[in-house]
């Protein structure tokens, strides 16, 4: 197959699978908590169901209300063509680096304030006050953790830094590579909302970051939020395979994108299984846990350029 | 066999502590005094004498380390009998008590003799870990705060000493193989070590850890804090044994580390030792009770026979040493009796003895009071010389004369200070503060006057041959 | 898999660090422990040291599974806190802890070109020596502070055996021995705490 189809497949791939990865989450938690279990289509479901919908909006909101969520959701559509490739020869973007998705991904999450704050409910700016919060500490471990690798890797680009470390991967580098990995791992947690640092479930108004941002909005602009948020989790759980779990493009298409699906829903267990284990942080403790993830990027730096281990 | 006729007391006093009979703690001074027999007939045997293969060997200097700590160990064991009259302490605590004491002791027995590395390790750790038990019979909080306290910083000092060993013996391994552990073979090769900075930074680690044990900067109040809260044969232990043991320890590495680079050896322990003595000095200055007296006096002395020791003054450290080793444990076990009734001053501590015990009994203590700050007859006085001596003959080889000289200055001005202090107190004991009648036991004495013969035989001619024939 | 291992046991160390209920830190001191036996084992079976094998099973047997093990079953009968806010709030450690390993592993650099084979693990060693050094002074409690001697002990383990590629078995039998006889004095420490209140 030719390399730029082979790039739009995995894209489109990519955007089918993200709901399913989010119920997915939810129903191996139902399951383990003894609950019956949500269908895993219900993320398709409530999509549908959200487009039917009559969209209001509020007397008070400004024109940012109409257009926010088309900007929310872009940001991220434009960074799925970023990620490294799922398969080996497939058409990728070299040249963009960790400063381009992390501030892409900001931008996003800017939109998201933006909208919390226009809906001039006081729920709303407590929500984006908390995000801001959040996300400014998440920001530097990010770029360290996706600079350290990309050092490992050999290239500043992440999508090359992929495509190097599936060739060859730097055994000699294991040690700062897992540290790099248990950062990143923390930061996929936090940026999306899940829960020892947000509970995506609740509609407590003590706990709640991310539904607390949203809770006017309706019908086709909920839909394009709540797939942002989807897509979201898919461009972590696919940075995380490609960079983190560099095994498998090399094979044949159809094969690489089975291994890459697999890995996604390796990390939604592993996100699940954490979910179900651990209580949610107060929100004044979430910094110590950003803090981890901070020391670990860190060290993961240090490590590579001190010991080169 | 020799190492188990060594052993024999200490293990037979931890038999013992399980019996409950009263006879079994009565027999235990005779059977401690049986272990001169073993350590006598070690004198006489030629030297290097294989204890256990290549781990435990017996050579002049640790034969007569080990005369020193056993020496000790029969004071001691002596003045326990009458622990349970100046103290309150139940039964099963002084069994207890027995039982670590035992632990204590075949742990640095292994110590001083080792000429393994490893084992000198091993017997350390055994010997701190029983002595926080040792302090916790003491049923106070403050006892069991420190024995705490003894525990982790204990823990702390021992594993900077592990620490130090594993990396002087990654820096020899490639030469020795399994014999670089072995202190003999490391001083024969020593200048073939490959990784000379390895050696040093290993024992740096090794020698810090062990300041760290004997209450050398930065911890000089932590030793004296853990004497103060324990019961006052603790202390006696401590200064007697224990630290015998670590100085041991010190001796053979700081041998090794002299071989492969002196300048840096002699630079490290003398600031070290002036430092400590330095905050020492104007902590005796300031002490209000005699444990913390004697113990700091202790660091003082610890620091003044590792200076000696670098300096090349082998005879004077020993000197020192042997002088310490038998004053220092003198003076805490006759703690128990200067400060019965749980005072703690000084003034009038010396007053109120009465029989001829308590006549011997005080002047003893007196005796022992003014040798400490080395008063002419006592041995110290002449270790003190001859250590100085050697210090200004290091300095003469050197290239820093002058900077040697102000050091020694400053060392005499320090220790005029400590004599100073010491000669008031001893005023203030004999002649401040209102008369109370103190009660004093035969063992007490016993134990005393074995100390002061001791202190005297090291005075002896053939003593003097033989530590000048160790250097 | 040597640099893997090494890896996880800075890792665990790390978030030991950040622990603040007692079960999760004996259970990150298990896993530390158990990297430790998994190392010794690896490294063992490459130089075929049956020594190394031995003290490696005896590490895992010993601190991954009996000691946690004992250490958790004696916090149950003397009822210690199992909250164990560290003494040191947590901003302060996220920067305290990175400067440590920078200052370690820069004062390791020249140790580290004279050992031969394996040389990035005595940095790591003497890092680990240090954070466990910090475990101890964080915590005000009694248990973290054991927790953090064993640690340490750890540390010294992990540089016996990759700097020196073993110590004689003799020793490390003999630092096992101690280690067994320090849990007993623990044990006597805590009982005499209980019978006192």
């Amino acid at each position: 197959m030719s390399a730029l189809l082979l790039y739009f497949l995995t894209i489109v791939l990519m955007l089918l699978v993200a709901p399913l990865l989010l119920s997915f989450i939810k129903g191996i938690k139902m399951w383990l908590l003894y609950k019956r279990p949500v269908s895993i289509l219900q993320g398709y479901r409530n999509f549908a169901k959200l487009l039917r919908k009559e969209s209001i909006v509020s007397r008070e909101a400004s024109a940012i209300t109409r257009v926010a969520p088309f900007l929310v959701l872009s940001p991220l559509l434009v960074v799925l063509f970023y990620l490294p490739p799922a398969v080996k020869g497939a058409y990728y973007v070299s040249f963009v680096d960790a400063f381009t998705i992390t501030g892409l991904l900001a931008l996003s999450t800017f939109f998201l304030m933006l909208l919390g704050l226009d809906s001039a409910s006081s729920f709303g700016g407590m929500g984006s006050s908390r995000e801001a919060f959040i996300s400014a500490l998440v920001e530097p471990a990010m770029v360290l953790t996706i600079f350290s690798v990309s050092m490992m890797a050999g290239d500043l680009g992440v999508g090359q830094a992929g495509v190097n470390l599936a060739e060859h991967f730097p055994a000699e580098h294991m040690a700062s590579f897992l540290f790099a990995a248990i950062s990143f791992f923390i930061l996929l947690i936090a940026e999306n909302g899940r829960i020892p640092v947000d509970n995506p479930e609740t509609h407590l108004e003590l706990t709640m970051v991310h539904e607390a941002m949203i809770l006017d909005i309706t019908g086709v602009y909920l839909a394009l939020i709540e797939s942002a948020a989807s897509i979201k989790f898919v461009i972590f759980a696919s940075l995380f395979a490609g960079l983190f779990l560099p095994f498998g493009p090399e094979l044949a298409w159809p094969l690489a994108l089975l291994v890459f699906l697999g890995k996604l829903f390796a990390v939604a267990l592993a996100v699940a299984l954490i979910e179900v284990h651990t209580a949610k942080l107060r929100l004044f403790k979430v910094p110590n846990l950003l803090g981890i993830a901070i020391v670990f990027a860190f060290l993961s730096l240090i490590t590579f350029y001190v010991l080169g281990a | 066999m020799m190492l188990f006729w060594l052993l024999l007391p200490p293990l037979l006093m931890f038999a013992a502590s399980f019996s409950q009979s009263v006879w079994a703690r009565r027999l235990l001074p005779i059977s401690s005094f049986a272990v001169l027999i073993p350590v006598a007939i070690l004198f006489r045997l030629p030297k290097p004498y294989a204890l256990w293969g290549d781990y435990l060997v017996a050579d002049d200097l640790n034969t007569y380390i080990l005369l020193l700590a056993s020496v000790v160990g029969i004071g001691v064991t002596l003045a326990l009998l009458t622990l349970d009259r100046h103290v309150r302490i139940s039964q099963k605590a002084l069994y207890r008590f027995y039982r670590f004491f035992g632990l204590f002791w075949v742990g640095l027995s292994l110590s001083i003799l080792a000429n393994h590395m490893g084992i000198f390790w091993i017997g350390l750790e055994m010997a701190t870990l029983s002595t926080v038990y040792m302090i916790k019979t003491n049923h106070t909080p403050a006892a069991h705060k420190e024995a705490w306290n003894y525990m982790i910083v204990g823990a702390i000092a021992i594993s900077l000493v592990l620490f130090g060993i594993i990396l002087i013996y990654a820096s020899a391994k490639p030469l020795l193989g399994e014999k670089a552990m072995l202190f003999d073979a490391l001083l024969h090769s020593a200048h073939r070590i490959p990784s000379p900075f390895l050696f040093e930074m290993g024992f740096a680690l090794a020698a810090l850890g062990m300041f760290v044990k004997m209450g050398f900067f930065p911890m000089n109040l932590w030793l004296a804090h853990i004497e103060r809260a324990a019961f006052y044969p603790v202390a006696a232990l401590f200064s007697g044994i224990l630290e015998s043991g670590v100085m041991a320890g010190f001796f053979r590495f700081s041998q090794i580390a002299g071989k492969v680079n002196y300048d840096h050896l002699f630079l490290f322990v003398f600031v070290y030792t002036l430092l400590t003595l330095f905050i020492v000095s104007f902590l005796i200055f300031r002490a209000k009770d005699f444990m913390r007296l004697f113990s700091l006096s202790g660091v003082e002395h610890m620091a003044l026979i590792a200076l000696f020791w670098v300096s090349g003054g082998t005879f004077a450290a020993l000197l020192h040493f042997g002088a310490h080793a038998f004053l220092k444990p003198a003076l805490f076990l006759s703690t128990g009796v200067l400060e019965s009734g749980g005072r703690y001053r000084f003034a009038g501590a010396l007053r109120g003895y009465h029989g001829v015990r308590g006549k011997l009994f005080w002047f003893l203590v007196g005796l022992f009071m003014l040798a400490i700050v080395s008063l002419p007859p006592s041995p110290m006085f002449f270790s003190e010389l001859y250590g100085f001596g050697a210090m200004i003959d290091n300095a003469k080889a050197s290239h820093h004369l002058l900077a040697m000289l102000g050091a020694i200055a400053l060392l005499l001005v320090l220790l005029s200070v400590i004599f100073y202090r010491f000669v008031a107190i001893y005023q203030s004991m004999k002649y401040e503060g209102e008369e109370t009648t103190k009660l004093v036991y035969g063992s007490e004495v016993a134990a005393l006057a074995i100390f002061a013969v001791g202190l005297v035989a090291l005075l002896l001619p053939g003593t003097l041959a033989f530590l000048k024939s160790i250097g | 898999m040597v640099d893997f291992l090494i890896g996880v046991f800075l890792a665990t160390l790390i978030t030991a660090l950040f622990t603040t209920r007692l079960y999760r830190l004996l259970f990150w001191y298990a896993l530390n422990s158990l990297t430790l036996g998994l190392l010794a084992l690896t490294i063992g079976t490459r130089l075929h040291d049956r020594a190394m094998l031995l003290s490696g099973a005896l590490t895992i047997l010993l601190k991954a599974g009996a000691i946690p093990y004992i250490l958790k079953v004696l916090s149950r009968k003397f009822a210690l806190v199992r909250q164990i806010p560290p003494g040191i709030k947590t901003q302060y450690a996220i920067m305290l802890v990175p400067a440590i390993l920078v200052f370690t592993f820069y004062l390791a650099e020249p140790i580290s070109h004279m050992v031969q084979g394996n040389a990035n693990y005595v940095a790591v060693s003497i890092s680990s020596l240090f954070l466990s050094l910090l475990l101890m002074i964080e915590h005000r409690n009694v248990a973290p502070k054991i927790v953090g001697f064993l640690c340490m002990e750890n540390a010294l383990f992990l540089l016996g055996t990759t700097a020196t590629e073993g110590m004689p078995m003799l020793v490390e039998l003999g630092i096992f021995f101690d280690l067994l006889m320090a849990i007993v004095v623990i044990n006597l420490l805590l009982y005499r705490e209980e019978a006192q209140s």
